[in-house]
């Protein structure tokens, strides 16, 4: 590991001693909102000091990092999405001391702590939209992308297709239509201003003054319009990236930069630049095609996602999820695969919304735990950083009939009790209600239930976490395919020097065969890492294996 | 599942990592280099447009090519399906090729697919020959649908014939198949055929006649044993069969030893089943039936009629061993008619078949020779049914031969009455 470089910010560099400046590629990302967390003030919102309580208990889990959703104060009608003050906390979650304290306790237990920089648009309600709006002369009036007619930059697609019918809202306060590629209530900042630039990076600053040790930014593709074109991922967005990425290099080189961009690889390997832009981006197209190969029972979904997606550089890192806080999007699929994934995870229509699934991973996974440890085997195998969202160690469950995407961000379930150990409140105060059916209600999925035994998804979860730390292989080494010719089996090699693992899954439901040809592995002994039992020493032949429904091994490859 | 020795090592592992699917298609090949990656890719942009969801797998049984065939079936491919489709496949898709040893015949090549279809648990199983030109991605949709989804077991081929082809199956295999078995099927030696997973299961178990039904037999004993059998029969429209075959044409005499063979026979297995058969019905049609234009084949008809005439004089021994006195005398009389004047009406030819029929059951002379026997006769329909349709129209030609099949089914008790008669 290297040492860092001196730096002038004593914050950052004090979240951990030593640190590598490429810590984010060994990173286990924990997402979570702090609302929905855990309520220390019986208000019935959870808040920082509560997840100040409960940080063991996500380093006891075994995740390295925390990636904290919105909580800048906000009208909250696209759950936080919607800033009107990008340096302050929202009063019912806490306060910047709270804050800095969750980010000290946070730092103590060897957790990093990743915020969210939702930079594309802000709140109508933010200040500088209020003062924009009020006139033409504004000083700020430039600040946002307006026009006196709705035509400009026709033929953009609508993200939330469902709610909104333009990507223009007539303004009646300054007589002008505003852009806004989400909600009509989110007018887009017009990044075409240095000054909109300049104010974006003093908030940047200010947070990690504060020390938190990276920024996830919100919908990059969008920052800039140009006529006649998709108006996503321009170049001018990545002149954009490139300056404020510059400027974090030159003050903070310990922070890093996470790319939500929903965008076929190929597109979102420009935001990686040279190593000049984010340091990691998510991997949208991969994460449906990975609940897609379990139900075809056939590797080739993903396989060609994977081979589709171009190298990276070095000091970059991909960021790979099963679920999050939003739908499952499926905009990166084919129209088929659309139906497919509809037909086969959302036959009910309640739970689609705009292009996507809005359930939790449990749910989809019909709360099969073969599938589920299946699921979160691959996550943890395949090449990137992992981000598990907040419940689903756990298995949590959703309600589709809450609205939106609330279904997915129901209060966390620490114990079968009152509020399941989320709040002192009355139960009507929640900010959302609880989960209570009796397959993933409360009372039966919870923290509480799940440390007691050996044999819990929790627990489960923590020894995968745990042994996929042991090798750094997972984290940054390369990636070989192998191809047998059973096509439900998908199996990889994943090297680092001179760490080599052997992952093998069946992606189907009945027991499979496989024979591996491992040949270039001649002699060496495949020891199973959960259990730590060698198996038999690889010669010429194909390698035979058989797994369970839905099984899957990690073989650490020794030579002795 | 019956277990087959004859299935290779190697095959048994391809299929082993197949695994269970929806949908097998069966392509024996023989050196069939030229023609066969069209077929494949119709096959694969067929299942990929109308199957995307379901398992499928292509089996080729291939009987010791030797001009590349099975590594250029193994290479067609679409590189690009979405240039073709607008679509891509989700799931792999699996092409099984291996070598069956034996005599270069349908039924070993039959008997791998069936084997597949029932290892694999296949629901649907469709065969297709190799050397089409005009297979069409809808052909796998025509064929496959009925058995998949629709709940039949058997599934024929209505084919649109030229003119003047496919004169043996209308003038002899559909109305006898027709008036014995009580099933209205067009093609009843069709090569491009679908069975469901529970017939290809049947066939496989039940191959202890395939010996005795070399070539196009094969599929003579698919098509009338799944009618005995009692499995739902329908058919499907395909279009054109344009074929490009390498071999030379059999000649007319073993095509009808074969053919004709193949029927008296599958009479022979199925007696119990077709003698006590009193309705006729209809066979469900499926599909879109094109409407295309033709060129018509092309007859020698006055030479048939040669043929027939001395064909008659010559074999007039043999003819009096197989036929009774008053239809032999009535074929002798229309024999010795100036050409031009010649008919060989429907009831006299219907009569010819039955009693053909029957002294083919009663071994009457050696049973090749009997087969040989009816070629000239044939000859002689051939060239009295060109004469007296030459200038008609398609649905004139299509009401005679509806005529001609309501005669075998009038007849029906003379054929088994002779059938069941004491041979003297």
């Amino acid at each position: 590991m290297r040492t860092t470089s001196s730096s002038p910010n004593i914050a950052s560099e004090s979240a951990v001693p030593g640190a590598d400046p490429l810590w984010y590629k060994d990173a286990v990302i924990y997402e979570l909102h702090a609302r929905a967390f855990h309520d220390s003030n019986g208000d019935g919102i959870g808040d920082f000091p509560g997840l100040v309580q409960k940080l063991d208990y996500v380093q006891e889990l075994g995740v390295t990092t925390i990636w904290l959703l919105p909580f800048y104060p906000s009208p909250l009608r696209d759950d936080g999405y919607d800033i009107s003050d990008y340096t302050a906390i929202n009063p019912a979650y806490g306060t910047l001391e709270n804050f800095r304290e969750l980010l000290e306790q946070a730092h103590r237990r060897n957790l990093r702590v990743i915020t969210e920089l939702v930079i594309n648009h802000t709140s109508d309600q933010h200040p500088w939209f209020q003062e924009a709006r009020s006139s033409r002369d504004n000083p700020r009036r430039d600040w946002y992308v307006w026009s006196d007619t709705d035509d400009r930059y026709r033929g953009v697609r609508i993200i939330f297709k469902d709610t909104e019918l333009s990507n223009w809202a007539w303004d009646p306060i300054s007589k002008a239509y505003y852009w806004h590629r989400f909600f009509s209530h989110q007018p887009d900042l017009n990044f075409d201003n240095p000054a909109v630039i300049d104010e974006i990076w003093k908030v940047m600053q200010f947070w990690a003054d504060m020390g938190v040790d990276g920024f996830r930014v919100d919908a990059v593709p969008y920052l800039v319009e140009r006529e006649g074109t998709s108006c996503e991922n321009l170049p001018e967005t990545h002149e954009v990236v490139k300056v404020l990425r510059r400027r974090l290099n030159e003050k903070y080189p310990m922070i890093f930069l996470l790319a939500e961009a929903n965008q076929w690889p190929a597109d979102v390997r420009h935001y990686f630049g040279d190593g000049d832009e984010f340091q990691m981006a998510f991997h949208f197209p991969l994460m449906p095609r990975m609940f897609m190969a379990v139900k075809l029972e056939d590797r080739k979904p993903i396989m060609d996602i994977l081979q589709q997606t171009p190298d990276i550089p070095e000091t970059c890192q991909w960021g790979i999820f099963l679920r999050n806080h939003d739908e499952l999007t499926l905009e990166m699929v084919s129209d088929e695969e659309r139906d497919y994934m509809y037909d086969m995870y959302a036959f009910d229509a309640g739970a689609r919304l705009n292009l996507g699934i809005r359930r939790r991973l449990a749910p989809l996974m019909d709360g099969d735990r073969r599938r589920l440890e299946l699921m979160n085997g691959m996550l943890m195998s395949l090449p990137g950083s992992p981000v598990l969202y907040y419940g689903d160690e756990i298995g949590m469950g959703d309600n589709i009939f809450l609205g939106d995407r609330n279904g997915v961000r129901t209060p966390m379930q620490w114990s079968g009790g009152w509020n399941a150990g989320f709040s002192a409140a009355d139960p009507e105060r929640l900010y959302l209600p609880l989960l209570s059916n009796p397959v993933y209600g409360y009372q039966t999925v919870n923290v509480e239930a799940q440390r007691r035994t050996d044999h819990s998804l929790l627990s489960w979860m923590r020894k995968l976490i745990q042994v996929r730390k042991s090798s750094r292989a997972f984290s940054r080494g390369g990636i070989e395919f192998l191809q047998p010719r059973n096509h439900r089996v998908f199996a990889y090699i994943r090297t680092l020097g001179t760490d080599r693992v052997l992952v093998v899954n069946n992606l189907s439901r009945s027991a499979q065969p496989v024979e591996l040809d491992l040949r270039a592995f001649e002699g060496y002994i495949p020891v199973e890492m959960f259990g730590g039992n060698p198996f038999p020493r690889i010669g010429r032949l194909p390698y035979l294996l058989t797994l369970a429904p839905y099984g899957f091994y990690w073989f650490r490859m020794r030579r002795l | 599942m019956a277990e087959e020795s004859f299935l290779s090592d190697e095959f048994v592992s391809q299929l082993t990592a197949v695994g269970e699917v929806d949908i097998v298609v069966g392509l024996p090949t023989f050196n069939n280099r030229d023609t066969v990656q069209r077929v494949v890719n119709a096959i694969l942009v067929g299942l990929v447009k109308y199957y995307p969801r379901q398992r499928s797998v292509l089996i080729n049984p291939d009987a010791g090519s030797k001009d590349g065939t099975t590594e250029a079936v193994q290479a067609a491919s679409i590189p690009d399906f979405r240039a073709v489709l607008a679509a891509s496949p989700l799931r792999t898709m699996h092409v099984v090729s291996a070598r069956y040893s034996g005599v270069q015949g349908e039924s070993e090549a039959l008997r791998m697919v069936f084997a597949a279809a029932d290892l694999l648990g296949a629901k649907a199983c469709a065969l297709i020959s190799p050397d089409l030109e005009s297979i069409t991605p809808e052909w796998i949709d025509a064929l496959v649908q009925p058995a998949l989804k629709d709940g039949f077991d058997f599934v024929g081929p209505v084919y649109q014939r030229r003119r003047f082809d496919g004169l043996l199956v209308k003038n002899l295999l559909h109305p006898l198949i027709r008036a014995a078995y009580g099933y209205q099927i067009e093609e009843p030696v069709g090569r491009e055929v679908a069975l469901s997973g529970r017939l290809a299961s049947y066939f496989l178990g039940d191959q202890s006649h395939r010996e005795d039904f070399p070539g196009l037999g094969a599929f003579e004993w698919m098509t009338t044993a799944a009618m005995a059998g009692g499995y739902r029969v329908c058919q499907a429209f395909l279009g054109p069969r344009v074929t490009v075959s390498r071999r030379s044409a059999l000649d007319l005499n073993t095509t009808i030893t074969d053919v004709a063979g193949s029927l008296f026979r599958c009479l022979e297995l199925h007696q119990s089943y077709w003698i006590a058969r009193q309705k006729c019905e209809q066979v469900p049609t499926f599909g879109f039936q094109p409407v295309l234009d033709l060129d018509p084949v092309r007859i020698d008809r006055k030479r048939m009629f040669q043929m027939f005439s001395s064909g008659v004089d010559q074999l007039r021994a043999v003819l009096e061993q197989i036929l009774s006195p008053g239809t032999l005398e009535a074929i002798i009389a229309v024999a010795k008619l100036e050409e031009r004047q010649f008919r060989f009406p429907d009831d006299l030819w219907a009569k010819t078949v039955c009693e053909f029929a029957a002294s083919y059951h009663h071994s009457v002379i050696n049973r090749d020779h009997l087969l040989q026997a009816l070629t000239p006769l044939y000859r002689g329909r051939v060239s009295s049914f060109i004469l007296e349709n030459g200038r008609a129209g398609s649905d004139d030609v299509e009401r005679k031969l509806e005529s001609l099949r309501q005669e075998y089914e009038r007849l029906k008790p003379y054929l088994i009455e002779n059938w069941n008669r004491n041979v003297r």
